[in-house]
């Protein structure tokens, strides 16, 4: 018997990718763009073979951050690899001064474009730069991406519980495991090597600890990546012995380590009707 | 880690007019098709559902057309849901891995 299928949604499997990281922010201006291209790099150090999606369309940082601009679609094979990482970025297609005012469903579309026709390979890991907030957009995208894994950035300043909270229940509605919480600058380190604290010292470590996940990495500001993350390369492998890439550095191992923790999450089982 | 580990589906298989999941915790459920129907999760069938009975109700064309409930297509929706499209064109019902546990249990 086969009856006509009616349409359905696109599901959008990755079999040749091991691990899926959504990173997420409750607002915009956390450093999460960042986070996601410095832990894609640093994930690249550790010799794993590393995608970086940017889902970001409203705000897409993935070509600025790797010296990138708008490219010929017609001609240009997607992903773009630069640096050792393949890259996805509506800002390949789309110049960023033309306000993309898309709403939720073509977000999603988009996204969904990037995911079923972009031809990732085969991964270790596939991070994905997730638009800033929890809203429906950022809902879909969780579903229909096969997340294994989340985190979400925050400042100190911006311990928000709610915001977090609203992050990290977001994923848990989609059963995507949080690995935890990256608290972006939240110090400096002085020209003495000292530590100097900024604005509310162990916020992140208390959010982290009152949400129950675990507390990835506390990062601190430094203007050196500002400045590589508008001249093309991540501050994690043109300055590897700053504090920051340190930090960074550690935080793509605490994350290896926790994905070779889980075990693969095998997709749902097909039905047989 | 944050989600707790719930069971999950090892395969799922019509059986008569229903469905058998049997689950990672060894535990096997059976729920019928028109169960499964009854309980859309989808935001129309919520409505329809807390709306008080309609003891005049006759039934659509579309659901006369399609007799009893039966999927014609049942498939995964990332780690979490199956999407079932039934044979009354109604296909929006989204089922948390939960829920067919739930159903399957009472
Ligand atoms: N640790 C840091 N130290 C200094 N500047 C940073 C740091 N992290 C991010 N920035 C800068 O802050 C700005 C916002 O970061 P971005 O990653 O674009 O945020 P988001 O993606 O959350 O909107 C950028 O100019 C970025 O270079
Ligand atoms: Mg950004
Ligand atoms: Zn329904």
């Amino acid at each position: 018997m086969t009856p006509q299928q009616p349409p359905m949604p696109p599901k959008f499997a990755l079999p040749g990718v091991k691990h899926v990281l959504a990173v997420a922010s409750g607002k915009g201006g956390v450093g999460k763009s960042t986070v996601a291209a410095n832990l894609a790099m640093a994930l690249h150090m550790y010799g794993q073979r590393v995608g970086l999606m940017d889902a970001d369309i409203y705000g897409p940082s993935v070509p600025i951050m790797f010296g990138l601009g708008t490219v010929d679609q017609t001609k240009t094979p997607f992903p773009i690899v630069k640096q050792g990482l393949k890259l996805m970025s509506m800002g390949f297609l789309v110049e960023p001064s033309q306000a993309v005012i898309w709403r939720g469903p073509k977000v999603a579309q988009a996204v969904g474009t990037f995911l079923a026709q972009v031809d990732w390979g085969e991964l270790d890991f596939l991070v994905i730069d997730l638009p800033p907030g929890t809203g429906d957009a950022q809902l879909t995208l969780s579903q229909q991406a096969p997340l294994t894994g989340a985190i979400v950035v925050t400042q100190p300043q911006d311990v928000s519980l709610i915001d977090a909270r609203k992050g990290v229940s977001m994923f848990s509605e989609v059963k995507v495991p949080v690995l935890g919480i990256v608290e972006n600058m939240s110090y400096f380190v002085g020209d003495d090597g000292k530590r100097y604290e900024l604005f509310r010292a162990g916020g992140g470590r208390k959010l982290a600890a009152e949400i129950g996940v675990p507390l990835l990495a506390e990062l601190p500001i430094d203007p050196r990546v500002a400045e590589c993350g508008d001249t093309g390369e991540p501050i994690v492998s043109r300055y590897p012995d700053a504090p920051v890439s340190l930090a960074y550095i550690e935080l793509g191992k605490t994350v290896v380590n926790t994905m070779l923790q889980q075990p693969a999450p095998k997709g749902l089982p097909e039905v047989q009707l | 880690m944050a989600v707790p580990s719930i069971p999950s589906p090892t395969a799922l298989r019509r059986e008569g007019d229903g469905l058998r999941i049997d689950w990672s915790d060894g535990v096997s459920t059976f729920v019928s098709w028109q169960t499964l129907r009854n309980n859309c999760p989808c935001a129309t069938c919520n409505e329809e559902r807390a709306k008080p009975p309609n003891p005049f109700q006759v039934l659509s064309a579309a659901e006369v057309a399609a007799g009893a409930p039966a999927p014609l297509a049942m498939r995964p929706v990332g780690h979490y849901a199956y999407q079932i499209a039934w044979n009354d064109r109604h296909d929006s019902g989204i089922y948390p891995i939960e829920t067919l546990r739930k159903l399957g249990e009472s």
